[in-house]
């Protein structure tokens, strides 16, 4: 049997809102993934949490505006420890402006409002 | 019901039932043709139409009453809109207090007539601005309160003893910290608390269910601490409506129109029950209970819901609690609407969307209504977009005239109908929660976060496979989007807070600031009421952060059964 695709999905900061994260991480589970859902870190605890879960994937969601000062950090973290094969994905309320910048940062894809979670699991088994 | 009382007699019944059965021969021939499946989004299905036969029993007194009387379906007042227009109440608030006083006078200037204050995402949780967790925060989502004087810079030339305030405190552990603020800065300007009017939203749900942060305080003490404020306000500030039950946050979680609205009477019911075992009678804090729901997009199912609220809470305050203060029977609501339903694409057609929601609200019989901003799926509103949004409001209100009669969908076969099953299914949810011990105890064990998922993942489904059409979205879509407008940056306001919060640290008196953090202390440790404590509390500037750590060091956090 094939190993299945372990994603890591966090709230990054202060974010409140557990709809789009939880809405994901069900669909995920549903798609065969085994999911580890962590509650509100910063990208140190994040990037310590998906180096012992041994994630594939980290996603993280933000609908707070915090994305530029954070999201980079996981995916620079994650270079620190050596542990750049894992793929870092973002979902939240965005400003496309913002897309280029995160992913020159290094984040594996950004998932805006309205994005189908078809979209995202098909992101997901691709760069596994 | 004998036939008298009943607003259609038999014969005519019979009538109506023989030749719709002609009518519906032909009707379904046609129908047939556009397999199309009709249900409201909370699952009830629709008829091709609806005719007297579907009301055929309602009695009017009982059932609907005249507008501010029992049971309040056509509205809670008299006069309605006629006597006064719903209150403009446009949402405001981020980065640091001197921009959010910006905004607030704005608005004030530009003709809305209530301030509704929303506080960034660390003030909500308590977290000072320059806490680790709250740095890259700070600012976003509202404005950024750490002390007193932040408060005082808020409200700064706001005539706050005439203008009525909404504190979108959200979770208990905010409010009781962000009221009392307010409040304490009200003394400071010699403004007795007995003028003050507005609302806060203090729901316990809000912090233990319906949106998340890294420390919650299990729900028995989060419920505490709001009933702590209702107690309050009872006694010191009774003007002020200390709770505004949040069905509206519930519904952008995900859950539907027949939840939001039993989740909420649930909540309401609680609370009655807790000030009754302090001690208090019904009529003396049950008139200052206050709701606040969405308008979604099922135009008809929202205002059908507002009218049965309106009637479940009537009932449940008259024959539960023997409730004999007419205020204390009506159940007076905010809408907000849906921020849920926006979208990102096409982000221009959220001001029709937003109107539509806007007049559900206000065929619903709203007390006070906030329109969403266009932009709102991408950022906070920037200043055109929130004037867009408050002229929206002011179209409704001063061009479509539908403020010259009241509850101008009473009567409707289709309306009346539709009530009354939204009564039934939000009693019948009602009951299960009761029967569960209620709703702190169903919070507890993770059914209402269950509940919620459950259906904000089947709506999601439903968008998904294109059952439920989203224009621009899931349908009419365009290839390549180009923004067509400019969005809001925050200002900054870390370094801002940061000073601030330096300076006062190290100018205020450190045995008055400890005094008063252990205060707080042993209040929690004595169960008295937190409030009486807090509001002098926050005169010696200790912060946010502080005094939320002594209530969480006292009461212990709790891993919310999310996933």
């Amino acid at each position: 049997m094939p190993k299945r695709i372990r994603v890591l999905i966090a709230r990054l900061g202060m974010d409140a809102h557990w709809r789009g994260s939880i809405m994901v991480a069900r669909a995920l589970r549903d798609a065969g993934m085994e999911v580890i859902y962590l509650g509100n870190q910063l990208p140190e605890e994040i990037v310590e949490a998906a180096i012992q879960e041994d994630a594939d994937v980290v996603g993280i969601s933000t609908l707070t505006g915090n994305h530029m000062i954070l999201a980079p950090e996981v995916v620079k973290q994650l270079n620190t420890k050596g542990a750049n094969e894992k793929v870092v994905i973002l979902g939240g309320t965005i400003p496309p402006d913002d897309i280029p910048k995160l992913k020159d940062a290094g984040i594996g894809e950004v998932f805006g409002p309205g994005t189908p979670i078809e979209k995202i699991i098909r992101f997901i088994t691709a760069s596994s | 019901m004998t036939d008298s009382m009943k607003l259609f007699n038999s014969k005519a019944l019979k009538n109506i039932k023989e030749r719709k059965k002609a009518w519906q021969k032909q009707a379904f021939d046609l129908q047939k043709k556009r397999q199309q499946d009709c249900h409201t989004l909370s699952g009830i299905p629709i008829k091709l139409l609806y005719t007297p036969e579907d009301i055929s029993d309602l009695n009017y007194f009982q059932d609907l009453g005249l507008p501010g009387e029992e049971p309040f379906v056509r509205g809670v007042y008299p006069t309605m809109y006629r006597g006064r227009s719903w209150t403009l109440r446009q949402l405001a608030g981020f980065g640091p207090a001197e921009e959010t006083n910006k905004r607030y006078k704005f608005l004030l200037k530009e003709g809305a007539n209530g301030i509704n204050g929303v506080f960034d995402y660390p003030t909500l949780r308590g977290y000072d601005s320059t806490d680790p967790i709250a740095r890259a925060d700070a600012g976003r989502g509202g404005v950024a309160i750490d002390t007193l004087e932040d408060m005082q810079i808020l409200f700064d030339g706001i005539p706050i003893e005439t203008i009525s305030t909404s504190l979108v405190t959200c979770q208990p552990i905010c409010n009781i910290i962000v009221q009392s603020m307010y409040f304490a800065n009200a003394q400071r300007r010699d403004i007795a608390l007995d003028r003050l009017t507005g609302t806060s939203q203090n729901d316990f749900l809000m912090e233990t269910a319906i949106t998340i942060g890294p420390e919650v305080l299990h729900p028995k003490y989060s419920f505490k601490l709001c009933c702590d404020a209702i107690e309050y306000c009872t006694q010191h500030v009774p003007r002020w409506n200390p709770v505004s039950f949040s069905g509206y946050n519930y519904r952008e979680s995900g859950c539907t129109a027949i939840q939001e609205v039993a989740f909420v009477i649930s909540n309401a019911v609680a609370s009655c029950e807790e000030l009754l075992r302090r001690g208090f009678d019904i009529d003396s804090f049950a008139p200052r209970l206050s709701f606040f729901l969405s308008a979604h997009n099922d135009f008809f199912e929202e205002i059908a819901k507002y009218r049965a609220a309106r009637r479940i809470w009537c009932r449940i305050m008259k024959e539960r609690f023997a409730a004999k203060d007419p205020r204390a029977l009506k159940f007076r609501f905010h809408v907000q609407t849906a921020g849920v339903a926006l979208t990102a694409q096409q982000p221009l057609n959220n001001i029709a969307r937003a109107a539509y929601h806007g007049l559900a609200a206000v065929l619903g019989g709203a007390q006070s209504v906030h329109i969403d901003g266009y932009d709102e799926a991408l950022c906070t509103p920037t200043e055109l977009s929130a004037l867009t949004a408050l002229r929206t409001n002011q179209i409704l209100q001063l061009e479509t005239r539908t403020t010259h009669t009241i509850d101008p969908l009473g009567g409707s076969y289709f309306v009346e109908s539709l009530t009354n099953q939204l009564e039934e299914k939000i009693i019948e949810l009602l009951e299960k929660i009761e029967q569960m011990g209620g709703v702190v105890r169903a919070v507890e064990n993770g059914w209402v976060h269950k509940e919620i998922s459950d259906a904000a993942y089947e709506y999601q489904r439903g968008i998904e496979s294109g059952k439920v059409p989203v224009v621009g979205l899931n349908c009419q879509r365009v290839a390549e989007e180009k923004l067509p407008m400019d969005l809001f940056e925050v200002p900054e306001t870390l370094l801002i807070q940061e000073e601030k919060l330096e300076k006062i640290k190290k100018e205020r008196n450190p045995d008055q600031t400890r005094r008063a953090l252990d205060a707080i202390v042993d209040c929690c440790r004595e169960d008295g009421n937190l409030m009486e404590v807090i509001v002098d509390s926050v005169k010696s500037y200790v912060t946010v952060g502080e005094i939320s750590r002594a209530l969480k060091d006292c009461y212990g956090t709790w891993n919310m059964p999310l996933f």
